[in-house]
């Protein structure tokens, strides 16, 4: 029944680790990809004359930005990439009711048109 | 249709010779209860976090006091957002070592975790007591309030945090955690890293759009 | 499942399972009977029953608010109550009913049905759930200990701001009225979680989603609003919290906040708030019409998917509890468009409902008589919610007694009536004898004599101007007459609800000279009706394999070809019989849940009056965590944790269950 052989367990218990650490290499790569997006948004401060974001670009370019990685660390980092599609409906649902009743309710205090947000 | 429904097993007695009829640890999903509750548990705190962003984003002008821009230290923020990243790292090295029963490993990636944790609130702890010196108290402008409260409550999310990742620690070395519990590490670390995630969007929303 | 396959759950590496023993400060109570056994029980339906008792108190609390309230508006120029108590009092009656009355009756019902509907022995974290009942009692009981520590809250139900201020309700109330409701909050998410993961997680073998019975769909649908809007007002609470505690701007107009910011919170849960407290309702009226139409319901696929439109549109019309506040023309019109689409799910609900009894037997029973009852009070409730859509004509209604009639005809003609057919309905599942049906009859007609009585005349005080929460009224204004059948109307239905509890002693004490009422007294659809009455603790022995909707249903009744109903087996041979339940693995009873629940009112009390209080609080919290979570997995002499391989074979026999089954049972039982 329970299997003693190291050699044919199968990947595993948690979501099919690997027993090699080719899984840590994709983790380090995601966190340099990570660091060099944190930089880039840190640039957006320290110049913003920058032409790629000049001016009412800043904002949408920061909210990709943000988005990028939001989503990649909740991809690879908490595993939705391996792991059963249900547990990304049930997060993404949250996530985006949360997205468009805020900005509906932000909308009925018509701040976008303060100049707040480009 | 009666000839069928007559053919299937219709009596209480019969269910017991069903194939699963006995395993009741089994789930639906193929995911643990205690995972799938957690994921739960993060799309809720999404509105949370959500309600709270919302509030700060109305309240960010204030009528007096110091406005963000003025007030905002950039690259000590970055600094200190770059470090909680990191802590990912760390977070989901100790899950992948955990994964492949190498304990001592993960204890030493989870003290890591936590003491990256623990470095970015006591940068956020230096970081209030330096805005209070210059006129930002709590209650100084709706600004203010806003302000203290979204980023506390996230640093208490991160406090919880690295007393759960300490715990941990705590129960692996004293062999609390066998292996039919490592999923307990990757459910700390999905909490983990969505703290982290949580403060991606702080950190672009908060600090970085300009007013 | 992943984890039950043939393999070991991670690599085999330096340490090995034999060693682990589990620390626990208290060994885990064993206790079955006394009162022991419930306070330290995890077991869903003691849980279940226990919601509601405890929400049957609160409805005796919120009642007599009622009543006073009634009284004090018998007359003009009442003085019964003065302007300051009055307050006080409708905004403690709005809360009670809310959040400690029908909210808990929802999760009292949905606490026992959902596994028994499923086929599952208990819910998914057993120790969540028990901490769910114990942190909304205390909660419950947090709220109302303000009558005797300076006065209850005064801002109304939904505490807008800036009224909610220091500055406009000095006392505690309000302080009382926002921790209380954060306690209970946490209470309604875990819950949520915990059925959630249940209903997802663990159905029978063959239960697949569409299967499910209504209720258990209605009630997942509505643990999800739970799940995504008590965050909402859990968010605007902590405002709240740290302007009246700790001087924070959110509400203080002098420093430019917008006091609409609350509004919008407090709506954006509010709404689905309605909806989840309707949906359990909704769900039972279609697990009872079913049974005495003895017709299928009408459309399954339809009522579950209008369900769960309902869940997902609850969410875009919170503002039209704000066309008067200056939200915009834009808005006042986005959300009078959402609110008039929401009346289509609920439409084909209704359709539903009487399609379904459209030619049926129909049986007349109680719970019949209640279900038929919400379907028709329910309906004239809806018709006056699309009036309020219109946003002219809402203009008009704002703050008077029309809303007044509105909500208490969609609360109490649905969510109440639906819940008392669930009373009448699973009575003698829950406790083994039935209602007197006499004395139910009754109470059904006095009920809904004594509601109409209330609620009707209340449109037409609002239609006349009569303004809601006012203390008192001037004469001259026609509002005499309608207030005085009001008030009789208020009384009737404290009559019919003091019949029920009449009826549940007195069923009880004849229920000695009966024979036992078998498991499946109203000859019902639904497999909770083959366990045993009372449930059983451990429900199914064996697990049934569903294979249809109405499952047990169609194990009593085929179809000749031509469409005609014919018995195929009688209900004993269907039924399960009782066992001893040995070889059943249930989770053991805790302290814990009842410890850390503690904690939350101790550390709210110190918000209030001393943050060394709070402290303790605190610490019980925070200790209560660590008990818990270092608490030994089982009950040690039940031998579950030593994975020996007998650990099963005991008495079961049939099933041999290996080695990662069992761990894996372990870390579910950890919730």
């Amino acid at each position: 029944m329970t299997v003693t052989s190291h050699d044919n367990v199968p990947t595993t218990v948690l979501d099919g680790a690997v027993k090699d650490y080719s899984r840590d290499k994709v983790y380090v790569m995601t966190a340099l990809f990570l660091a060099v997006l944190t930089i880039i948004e840190v640039f957006t401060y320290a110049a913003p004359d920058f032409p790629v974001w000049a001016d009412e670009l800043l904002v949408p370019v920061l909210m990709i930005l943000m988005a990028v990685k939001f989503f990649t660390i909740v991809y690879v980092f908490m595993h939705l990439k391996f792991d059963k599609p249900i547990l990304t409906k049930l997060f993404y649902m949250g996530l985006v009711l949360a997205v468009l009743v805020y900005i509906a309710m932000l909308s009925t205090f018509r701040i976008w048109h303060n100049g707040q947000h480009g | 249709m009666a000839e069928s429904l007559t053919s299937r097993p219709t009596l209480a007695a019969a269910d017991a010779q069903q194939a699963h009829a006995h395993i009741d640890a089994d789930t639906n999903t193929g995911i643990s209860n205690t995972k799938l509750g957690m994921w739960l548990f993060l799309a809720s705190e999404c509105l949370l976090f959500g309600g709270l962003i919302t509030t700060y984003l109305l309240y960010k002008h204030p009528l007096e006091g110091p406005t963000p821009h003025e007030i905002f230290d950039i690259p000590f923020t970055s600094t200190s957002s770059f470090v909680l990243l990191m802590s990912s790292l760390t977070m989901v090295l100790a899950v992948s070592a955990i994964e492949r029963g190498e304990h001592q490993r993960m204890r030493v990636w989870i003290g890591a975790t936590a003491a990256l944790g623990a470095t970015f609130i006591a940068g956020q702890i230096y970081e209030f007591t330096v805005f209070v010196r210059e006129g930002l108290g709590f209650t100084t402008s709706r600004f203010s309030s806003a302000f203290y409260t979204l980023t506390g409550f996230h640093g208490i999310h991160v406090t919880i945090g690295i007393i759960m990742l300490v715990s941990l620690v705590l129960l692996s070395l004293r062999g609390k955690i066998p292996e039919h519990r490592a999923e307990t590490v990757e459910i700390v670390g999905l909490y983990w890293h969505f703290v982290d995630v949580v403060w991606v969007v702080i950190f672009a929303v908060v600090y970085l759009i300009p007013s | 499942m992943a984890l039950t396959e043939d393999r070991p759950l991670a690599l085999p590496s330096g340490g090995s399972d034999d060693g682990y023993t589990p620390t626990g400060v208290f060994t885990r109570p064993t206790a079955e009977t006394g009162a022991r056994s419930w306070f330290t029980t995890v077991d869903h339906k003691k849980i279940g029953i226990m919601y509601g008792a405890a929400a049957i108190f609160f409805l005796i609390i919120g009642g007599s608010e009622a009543l006073l309230i009634r009284m004090q508006l018998w007359a003009p120029r009442g003085t019964l109550l003065s302007a300051n108590l009055y307050n006080q009092v409708y905004t403690m009656h709005g809360t009670t009913m809310v959040f400690l009355v029908v909210m808990p009756i929802g999760a009292a019902f949905a606490n026992y049905l959902i596994p028994l509907q499923i086929g599952a022995r208990d819910v998914a974290f057993p120790r969540i759930n028990a901490f769910s009942f114990w942190a909304f009692l205390f909660g419950g009981v947090f709220i109302n200990s303000s009558w005797l520590l300076g006065g209850g809250a005064d801002g109304g139900w939904f505490m807008y701001a800036p009224n909610s201020g220091v500055i406009f309700s000095p006392t505690h109330g309000i302080d009382f009225w926002n921790l209380g409701l954060i306690i209970t909050g946490i209470a309604s998410l875990t819950g949520a979680v915990n059925l959630i993961v249940t209903v997802l997680n663990m159905r029978a073998p063959g239960m697949t989603l569409m299967r499910m019975p209504i209720f258990t769909w209605m009630a997942l649908v509505s643990q999800f609003l739970l799940l995504f809007a008590i965050p909402v007002l859990t968010s605007a609470q902590v405002l709240l919290m740290l302007d009246r505690g700790f001087h924070a701007n959110f509400f203080n107009v002098s420093k430019g906040a917008n006091p609409l910011l609350w509004e919008h919170l407090f709506w954006i849960f509010g709404h689905p708030e309605v909806y989840l407290m309707i949906l359990p309702a909704f769900g039972l009226v279609s697990d009872i019409l079913p049974t005495f139409a003895r017709k299928p319901i009408f459309g399954y696929p339809f009522i579950v998917f209008s369900g769960i439109a309902i869940g997902f549109m609850g969410w875009g019309v919170w503002a039209h509890h704000m066309f008067v506040s200056g939200i915009g023309p834009i808005s006042v019109t986005t959300f009078s468009l959402t609110t008039m689409f929401i009346a289509v799910p609920t439409g084909v609900k209704i359709l539903n409902w009487t399609a379904t009894m459209w030619g049926g037997k129909l049986k007349f029973s109680s719970p019949m008589l209640f279900s038929i009852g919400l379907v028709t009070m329910f309906t004239i409730g809806g018709l006056s919610g699309v009036m309020h859509s219109v946003a002219p004509m809402d203009s008009q209604q704002t703050d008077t007694y029309f809303i007044v009639a509105h909500f208490h005809y969609v609360l109490f003609g649905g969510a109440f009536f639906g819940f008392m057919g669930g009373f009448y309905f699973y009575w003698p599942k829950a406790f083994g004898y039935m209602l007197n049906e006499s004395l139910g009859k009754a109470n059904f007609w006095l009920m809904l004599l004594g509601f109409n009585l209330t609620f009707a005349p209340m449109h037409v005080l609002g239609l006349q101007g009569m303004s809601r929460r006012i203390y008192t009224y001037d004469p001259g204004y026609g509002f005499e007459f309608w207030n005085k059948v009001a008030t009789i109307g208020a009384f009737t239905l404290a009559s019919s609800v003091a019949l029920f509890v009449v009826n549940i002693f007195y069923s009880k004490v004849k229920a000695k000279n009966l024979p036992p009422v078998g498991p499946d007294p109203w000859d019902g659809r639904t497999i909770e009706w083959m366990v045993p009455s009372p449930t059983p603790a451990y429900n199914f022995d064996p697990i049934p394999t569903v294979t249809r909707v109405d499952d047990f249903w169609y194990r009593k009744y085929g179809e000749t070809k031509d469409g005609k109903l014919v018995r195929i087996a009688s209900t004993a041979e269907v039924a399960q019989q009782r066992t001893d339940g040995k070889g059943i693995h249930l989770p053991s009873p805790s302290y814990w849940p009842l410890v850390l629940a503690f904690g939350l009112p101790i550390a709210a009390y110190g918000l209030i009056f001393s943050l060394w209080l709070a402290l303790v609080g605190a610490i019980i919290v925070v200790g209560a965590i660590y008990g818990w979570v270092m608490e030994p997995p089982d009950d040690p002499d039940k031998a579950h944790d030593d994975h020996g391989p007998d650990a099963h074979a005991s008495d079961g026999g049939d099933a041999v269950v290996a080695d990662p089954v069992d761990a894996v049972k372990e870390v579910e039982t950890v919730g």
